[in-house]
């Protein structure tokens, strides 16, 4: 009894905290399918197109065809029968994500290909300098690996005015590659150290057994190493794509003209434009921005929490 | 064995081999290492000689030796209460980014069921999916707006003569904004905590509980200390973070009211990309990045890792 006790106990603390980090995300997805106008006037209140449509929809199911309530953006409700008023409450409550959408699409699309370049390239570049800096000697391994990971040591507030004077002096403010390369360049550091850290503790049996075979480094690079590290290929490639999707300040002085803003910059300069009132869009936009990490993350949650897991994290 | 090693040269011998691979391997080295040089090392040394000069706009760079740094240190009003406001938020993460995550890992990890464990580690990853921006706006907008989340729910249970609006309020500006995250649960410091605890060896367990050390004493007295590593690892972390910490306050307060959420780094913002004064900000960085180095070199010196209590036992 004891022992059931206690475990309930945990439970109930853990459900505590997980609520109330929770509930500001609650907040934002339930007033994303309100109007202006009802959070204005109640803030605590579920959705009336949401709630309209599931008795429309309830209605519709059972064949009753008393009318359903439709409240319009400018406040008047009208009545209409079930099967209409579904079809009109849902596209009520979906207006905030058209709206928004409509806004944030360029964000979105510059943040998917700076974020799918930089984390192909992390990856393409890290795995190929962790490899040979694990498996070959050769003068200077030793230089240059230490050449690379004290720059771990470099904090970014220090770097970050003299990267942007470099990358004025390069002529790239303004264009995709102001992103693309210095997020290669600083986010290869940890992702070498990671994965030599990694390839390091594989077996040399394996790479011997394979060279016995005639495979070359191609070979043992793609078929062995590869292959063997893909929980920590997964953390270095979650780890790049969470860094540059959230990176704020960034892309904010680097995109001064706008056009190439990504989705962090292009929420700030939304909700400090003309739409900072309009709390509907602004909450259906935040909510929209988190939909591609979430796939990523039903994708990836088990091999990246196996990665984090390995115990590659520690001082 | 041996008479593979005949068969198929696996080493060829000779100068001429050796030469043509370490050139390949310095190939397969150069892209990393222009990237390294051009967009990390370059501007790290840029920013101390930068930190020696005024940079007008349109007119050339004017060299002015330590005066940047006589300036940060003796005439700029604003570098002083920053430093403290820095100081405050450092030392909160570090409270609440050092416990709240390990308590929670803990329980997560003294749960029976695999299948909990593992659901609740997901629950608490879920927020790290919201961008940054989101979260600090959704912050700013709807909890600490005046008819936010907070103010209503002071209305509510009656005690409406609280209410204020945080952000604007100097007294409360500064805490409103370090609540921004509350209860600090969420995110993958729970990950590596609990990694942690599943590392500890089951014999450690097992002897702990033959001697009757279960509940807080485990925890104190095994756990913690078992847990060394991980907790070393998130004070470099924090500290170097806490330090760095700007664009949230950028975002919800622009540092104000007045100078009262302003930090170092904020400065250093602003004094790049208002004021156009360059030479100032790199001088400013060139401070921030001594108070990180001398912490994490005192972090590593003075804080034991488990590896290393075990080694020296």
């Amino acid at each position: 009894m004891n022992k059931h006790l206690q475990t309930g106990l945990i439970h109930a603390v853990l459900i505590m905290f997980a609520l109330l980090t929770l509930v500001p995300f609650a907040f934002a997805l339930n007033n994303s399918f309100r109007s202006n106008t009802e959070i204005y006037h109640s803030f605590f209140g579920m959705p009336e197109s949401v709630t309209n449509a599931i008795v429309a929809a309830r209605r519709v199911i059972q064949s009753d065809n008393t009318p359903v309530d439709i409240a319009e953006t400018d406040g008047t409700v009208r009545s209409a029968p079930p099967r209409e008023a579904l079809r009109e409450n849902i596209s009520l409550a979906l207006l905030n994500y058209q709206r928004s959408w409509a806004l944030i699409r360029p964000y979105m699309i510059n943040s998917f290909v700076v974020c799918a370049a930089t984390a192909l390239g992390v990856l393409l570049i890290s795995s190929v300098a962790a490899y040979t800096l694990s498996r070959n000697r050769f003068p200077g391994n030793r230089v240059v690996y230490y050449f690379i990971i004290s720059a771990m040591m470099f904090p970014g507030v220090l770097t970050f005015v003299p990267t942007y004077m470099v990358v004025r002096e390069l002529g790239l403010l303004n264009t995709y590659w102001a992103m693309i390369l210095p997020y290669m360049a600083g986010g290869q550091v940890f992702a070498i150290f990671v994965m030599k850290g990694f390839f390091d503790g594989l077996p040399e049996e394996l790479f011997e057994s394979a060279r016995i075979d005639g495979a070359g480094h191609l070979q043992s690079y793609l078929h062995i190493v590869l292959p063997l590290s893909k929980p920590v290929l997964s953390v270095v490639l979650i780890m790049n794509v969470i860094g540059s999707w959230n990176n704020f300040m960034w892309p904010f002085v680097t995109q001064s003209d706008g056009q190439y803003h990504v989705i962090a910059s292009g929420l700030f300069v939304l909700a400090t434009s003309a739409f900072a009132s309009s709390f509907s869009t602004l909450f259906a936009a935040y909510m929209l921005s988190s939909i591609p990490l979430l796939v990523v993350f039903i994708y990836a949650t088990r091999p990246f929490i196996r990665g984090i897991t390995s115990g590659a994290f520690k001082a | 064995m041996g008479s593979i090693n005949q068969d198929i040269p696996l080493k060829p011998s000779g100068l001429s081999y050796k030469l043509t691979g370490a050139l390949s391997c310095y190939a397969l080295l150069l892209a990393p290492l222009a990237l390294l040089g051009v967009f990390v090392y370059a501007p790290f040394f840029w920013a101390f000689a930068g930190s020696l000069y005024e940079f007008e706009v349109g007119a050339p760079a004017q060299f002015v030796g330590l005066n940047n740094f006589a300036e940060i240190f003796f005439r700029d009003p604003v570098i002083g209460p920053s430093f403290i406001n820095m100081v405050l938020i450092t030392v909160f993460m570090l409270c609440v980014r050092l416990t709240i995550p390990l308590i929670v890992a803990k329980l997560i990890y003294s749960l029976p069921g695999e299948r909990s464990r593992y659901v609740y580690r997901i629950i608490f990853l879920v927020p790290i999916v919201v961008p940054m921006v989101a979260v600090q706006l959704i912050w700013g907008g709807m909890i600490y707006a005046d008819r936010g989340l907070l103010n209503e729910l002071l209305e509510l249970v009656g005690l409406g003569q609280f209410t204020t609006g945080w952000l604007s309020n100097p007294r409360t500006a500064l805490l409103a904004c370090v609540m921004v995250g509350f209860p600090f649960a969420g995110g993958i410091e729970i990950l590596i905590y609990y990694a942690g605890l599943s590392g500890i060896p089951q014999s450690v367990n097992e002897a702990a509980k033959l001697e009757g050390c279960v509940g807080l004493r485990k925890f104190f007295y095994i756990d913690i200390p078992m847990v060394m590593s991980q907790i070393k690892l998130m004070l470099v972390l924090t500290i170097i973070a806490g330090v760095q910490t700007y664009e949230n306050l950028f975002i919800l307060t622009r540092g104000g009211p007045g100078f009262q959420t302003t930090v170092p780094a904020l400065w250093m913002y602003y004094n790049a990309f208002s004021f156009q004064r360059m030479g100032y900000a790199c001088a400013i960085g060139v401070c921030l990045f001594v108070v990180v180095f001398t912490l994490t070199v005192l972090n590593m010196r003075y804080i034991r890792s488990t590896e290393e209590l075990e080694g020296a036992r």
